[in-house]
């Protein structure tokens, strides 16, 4: 069935970015792959939305895409931030707080 | 799709329900507006608009809740909103967070000299954000509640302006929670995969009434949406950001962290998992009692191990949120009214526990380490005194209110047979009880000759400003009155027991 | 269906085939004899340790903000501008709430100097550096590097 090449296409995205989330050090393509994740959510909505024939899952869709666009300015906020005061956005590098 | 050109039948909108989410809203906005057209306002305003905004919900909650108790719960805007019992007393617990937050954050602000407009607006849209989650009645609508809900505190914990530590904070905070959030969507968008609906009664409706012969993917989307619910609520194995962002961001924001959103995530954990997937109640319990388990010993073990009193009481917390979650697991209306009750008597704790320490942490915000409190109980008795209550209260000793709460979720965890866990509960609210009392005795028991303190020339604690002193007092008397006559709280958790309304 | 695919996997397969070869070749037949100086990264002069800090003026990032509102504006305009013929007056109400919100983060941003650049922030330098900080509302300049290394604890192998 078609529906599950989408569901692939979206699990592998997810996977590519709980990857890079877990394995990146730069704070910015941290931020780029919680992207890739939302998109892949995306997907999956939208394919699920035309699966069933009902309108809910392109609607997500658009609210995701809004929410997104919302969280990533405020996360390239916070990397300016760590930029600014260490010169670096490595996020390894954030080791301030330890109990 | 959307070209139809024939008009649409357009939703109902009740009002009335609304006007503790416009009250929150509106608020925001015309403070931020105002602010920004007006050159030079006054210190005090930002902070006195928000709390009357959180006293004008607080009054307002009081004829909705009559409406509702009287009429039964109603659902508007097509279904995708609710109102009933518990969306209202977790409406009021907000707004009482809210004005605690509001209290504590003008001292901070003055005593920190930081420029404060932004963070009102910000508590008062993370405010307005938990309302929407506490009655959405749809995934939709609970996503955008959760996002309005933890973008504000991503920006609130990176307020402190001077301190990297509550930049560093701030953005552990958000990579962490980003990444929750986005498996909580894909656990949505699996649900609504599975059932072909994003309404929750409808997916109540759908779950009660069919047999799904393959339900892999929404095992899948419970699992997901269970991981996103439990990264928010800092339960166990996703507690990682709970400590560190607590010790960096300020220390009024952490207040509104405990409370607030402690109780907006539990709103939603009830009606996602208690409310519409209870038909498939047998499936999820397991994993919440796991998680439940993991959370209560994790977070009262490790506390014990801290020397920083704000991750001690962030790992406390985190153990609170552990017994929040047997409340939960035992998915049932005594279990619901226990896990309101608990949230009610844990918002009046976390807001004075964060009181004191605003004020011991003095200018800088870092006196956080337990040798601040080293005798406190002599130099400031009062102060003292009443951090001893409420850290009692957390830790659960009869005739303070947190014994009533803990109650409540242990006789609810027996009720459902779940005796193990009820155990386990207890044992560690036993030893979550060392940490506290490891504070006691730093506070009443080792006193530091003062004038040693004179030569270390930090460790004097500046007396209260009159914001924080109110929280204290009012937070203490109510934990107090709570543990000697509980009944008026337990009797409104118990009618505020949420109910679905299909759309 | 798929069958029109089937150049493009060729290709792929080619193509990947074609890099592990190349490497698998030089490995094979190139000669190696690493020493230091060629390890080094510069022939001469002295070895960076980390990123030469460069400014990074603030002033861009707000107006990317500026595009973030627009473009949060317009994903909700789309819909609503294809569909309120069908929702009438309800989709112009919930559509102006919904401006009225956009505007307001606007405004916020104009408060806060977001436009101010150029000539006219110039103009207001000037000014306020002749009559003191009257003029100057505090807004980006505040939230600078200038001024604030004072209170700044952790500025560390910066300029």
């Amino acid at each position: 069935m078609l529906l599950n090449q989408f569901l692939l296409l979206a699990a592998a995205l997810f996977a590519i970015g709980v990857y890079g989330v877990l394995a990146r050090r730069n704070g910015v393509l941290v931020l780029m792959s919680i992207e890739l994740i939302l998109n892949s959510v995306n997907i999956n909505l939208v394919a699920f939305s035309a699966v069933s024939a009902t309108v809910g899952g392109e609607i997500f869709a658009l609210f995701i895409i809004a929410v997104a666009a919302a969280e990533v300015g405020v996360g390239l906020a916070m990397v300016l931030l760590l930029y600014r005061n260490r010169r670096s956005i490595d996020l390894t590098e954030i080791d301030q707080l330890r109990g | 799709m959307f070209a139809q050109a024939e008009t649409v039948a357009t939703p109902e909108v009740l009002w009335w329900a609304l006007v503790p989410l416009l009250v929150l809203a509106g608020a925001a906005v015309l403070l931020l507006t105002v602010a920004s057209l007006v050159r030079r306002l006054p210190e005090w305003l930002p902070a006195a608009w928000t709390i009357v905004a959180g006293l004008a919900v607080l009054v307002s909650v009081v004829p909705l809740w009559n409406e509702v108790q009287d009429d039964g719960a109603r659902s508007f805007l097509a279904g995708a909103v609710g109102i009933d019992g518990s969306t209202l007393f977790v409406t009021a617990l907000l707004a009482v967070a809210v004005v605690a937050t509001a209290l504590l954050s003008r001292a901070y602000l003055t005593r920190e000299d930081l420029p404060g407009v932004e963070l009102y607006v910000l508590l008062l849209l993370s405010a307005a954000g938990g309302v929407v989650m506490a009655s959405a009645n749809d995934l939709i609508v609970l996503f955008l509640g959760l996002e309005l809900l933890s973008i504000a505190v991503y920006v609130m914990a990176a307020l402190h302006l001077r301190r990297i530590q509550s930049q560093e904070a701030a953005l552990k905070y958000f990579v962490l929670g980003a990444f929750a959030s986005a498996f909580l969507l894909y656990g949505i968008a699996l649900v609504y995969g599975a059932t072909g609906a994003t309404g929750l009664a409808r997916i109540a409706g759908y779950l009660s009434t069919t047999i799904l012969l393959e339900d892999g993917m929404l095992m899948a989307g419970f699992g997901l949406l269970l991981v996103g619910l439990g990264f928010k609520v800092a339960a166990v194995p996703f507690h990682a950001w709970a400590p560190d962002v607590y010790q960096g961001a300020p220390t009024p924001v952490v207040a509104w962290m405990a409370a607030g959103v402690k109780a907006a995530g539990f709103a939603a954990l009830l009606r996602v998992f208690v409310l519409t997937f209870g038909s498939w109640s047998g499936e999820w319990q397991p994993a919440v009692w796991g998680l439940a388990i993991l959370t209560v010993l994790g977070g009262s073990v490790v506390a014990v191990v801290q020397t920083d009193v704000k991750r001690m009481l962030a790992y406390s917390s985190i153990a609170h949120a552990g017994f929040l979650l047997v409340g939960v697991q035992a998915a049932s209306d005594r279990g619901t009214a226990a896990v309101l009750t608990y949230l009610g008597v844990y918002t009046l704790l976390a807001c004075g526990s964060f009181a004191v320490v605003t004020v011991v942490g003095g200018a800088g915000d870092d006196r956080h380490g337990i040798d601040a409190y080293r005798g406190l109980g002599a130099r400031r008795p009062w102060l003292a005194g009443a951090f001893a209550v409420l850290l009692l209260g957390q830790a659960g000793v009869p005739f303070t209110a947190g014994f009533v709460a803990k109650f409540g979720v242990i006789a609810a965890a027996t009720e459902g047979h779940s005796y193990a866990l009820a155990g386990i509960a207890m044992v560690s609210a036993a030893v979550a009880a060392f940490v506290y009392l490891r504070i006691l005795v730093a506070l009443y028991m080792e006193d530091r000759h003062l004038e040693d303190d004179d030569e270390a020339g930090a460790v004097e604690v500046d007396p209260a400003p009159w914001g924080p002193r109110i929280v204290i007092t009012v937070s203490v008397a109510l934990v107090l009155v709570l543990g000697v006559v509980p009944g008026p709280l337990v009797d409104l958790a118990k009618d505020a027991v949420p109910v679905l309304v299909g759309g | 269906m798929l069958g029109q695919y089937l150049p493009v996997v060729a290709l792929l397969v080619l193509a990947a085939l074609f890099a592990a070869l190349s490497f698998v070749a030089s490995r094979l037949l190139a000669p190696r004899r690493p020493h230091d100086r060629k390890l080094a990264p510069y022939e001469c002069g002295i070895i960076p340790s980390r990123e030469t800090p460069e400014r990074f003026p603030v002033r861009f990032y707000l107006v990317a903000m500026i595009f973030i509102v627009f473009d949060i504006e317009i994903i909700f305009f789309y819909p609503w501008a294809v569909a309120h013929r069908g929702i009438g007056l309800f989709g112009l109400v919930a559509v102006l709430i919904f401006s009225v919100a956009v505007f307001e983060s606007f405004v916020y941003l104009i408060g806060n100097g977001a436009l101010e650049w150029g000539p006219i922030a110039e103009v207001r330098q000037a000014v306020s550096r002749r009559f003191g900080s009257e003029v100057v509302r505090p807004g980006v300049r505040q939230v600078g590097l200038e001024g604030r290394d004072a209170g700044n604890p952790t500025i560390e192998g910066g300029p």
